[in-house]
């Protein structure tokens, strides 16, 4: 990808790039929380506005998907879905790099949600307990299979996390660099620039409707994939914690109903 | 006839791989297999993106049906759609991650 893509401004030798762009969205994400918590008020304004009403939307949220039980969960997905969304917004800034367009950083995210859910849910019902939901209601001769295809399942939740978040920054940053890079500077504004009168008519009127394409539609499009992303991150990190919390009353509602309990 | 088809496209397919694995020879360091994968990695794409495309249609015609129908309940018809959208788009962007390791990666040659 180094062969379309221009590398980011802002380079630490020996660094990855990866890595010094998560470092600046760490100083963005600490600045804005110094900011908003300096000075706190009764009746907020400016930054502590502005971070009120981003984590009241994400309480609203929780308290959506997961009950009034998912608001201790509130500083991890808050902080997963405010990295991400900064993250996936730094790498539309020309001359930045994306830290979420690397498997690195996304693996890191989807493997800190893979464990927490499985401590939140063992420290919620214990050890056995929380293992034997992996079987599910099924009679007890099918349990062993059930037992290992959820595993298989469990096992899959890091990696679609992590692929998911990774191959639509990514592929967004080919999209766009192929179509202003490779299509447009070195193809339609090289040949307007040639020299040439048809090319400059062509290259030309090509480069400006490549520039408005890009600018008008494109970006936007980034802008929302990366607002989608992050939210559907913070979405099924929220439905995974609540399945393993959940899944206590569910299994005791079975066990003692067998049968008439579940549907 | 069918078959007559089907061997024509393989020919069409394999001209150039062969091709360039003669010219090229050892010196090349992508080896014979490069060709192939640049062809296989657009036409997944393109499957993927196709078969994507109409399994999200569907989702979204459903919906937005329901949306219709049930206006107060479209806020969470709305959330469901949307995580069963980026469920359904996921299965498209492993192909995405499996073209571009074909392209840039390349780990069989």
């Amino acid at each position: 990808m180094d062969v379309i893509e221009h590398p980011p401004i802002f380079r630490l030798p020996g660094i990855p790039d990866h890595v010094t762009y998560t470092w600046v969205v760490m100083i963005v994400l600490t600045l804005v929380a110094f900011l908003a918590s300096r000075n706190l008020q009764l009746v907020p304004r400016g930054t502590q506005n502005f971070m009120e009403v981003v984590i009241e939307q994400i309480q609203q949220l929780i308290d959506d998907v997961m009950g009034h039980e998912g608001r201790r969960y509130l500083p991890l997905i808050a902080t997963l879905g405010l990295f991400i969304l900064t993250a996936n917004l730094e790498s539309l800034i020309p001359g930045f790099a994306g830290p979420t367009a690397n498997l690195n950083t996304t693996a890191a995210c989807a493997l800190v949600v893979f464990f927490a859910y499985h401590y939140i849910g063992i420290r919620k019902q214990g050890a056995l307990t929380y293992l034997k939901h992996f079987t599910g209601p099924v009679p007890l001769a099918l349990k062993p299979l059930m037992f290992v295809i959820e595993i298989i399942s469990h096992l899959a939740r890091p990696l679609s996390l992590t692929l998911r978040l990774f191959g639509n920054m990514v592929g967004g940053h080919i999209l766009l660099a192929i179509i202003f890079f490779l299509m447009g500077l070195h193809g339609l504004i090289g040949w307007a620039l040639s020299g040439s009168v048809p090319g400059a008519i062509v290259g030309g009127l090509g480069g400006l409707v490549m520039i408005v394409f890009t600018v008008g539609f494109l970006y936007p499009l980034k802008i929302l994939v990366s607002l989608l992303q992050a939210f559907i991150f913070v979405m099924l990190t929220m439905l995974y914690i609540s399945g393993a919390i959940e899944e206590a009353d569910h299994g005791h509602g079975s066990d003692h109903g067998h049968g008439s309990g579940h549907h | 006839m069918r078959r007559s088809l089907i061997l024509a496209a393989m020919a069409v397919l394999a001209g150039p791989g062969l091709a360039f694995g003669q010219t090229a020879g050892a010196a090349d360091p992508r080896g014979w297999l490069g060709p192939f994968a640049v062809l296989v990695a657009g036409f997944a794409m393109a499957f993927a993106a196709g078969l994507c495309g109409l399994g999200q249609g569907r989702a979204v015609a459903a919906a937005v049906d329901a949306m219709a129908r049930q206006p107060g309940a479209a806020a969470r018809i709305q959330t469901a759609m949307i995580i069963g959208l980026a469920l359904i788009e996921s299965l498209a962007i492993y192909v995405l991650v499996v073209a571009m390791i074909l392209l840039f990666v390349q780990p069989i040659r």
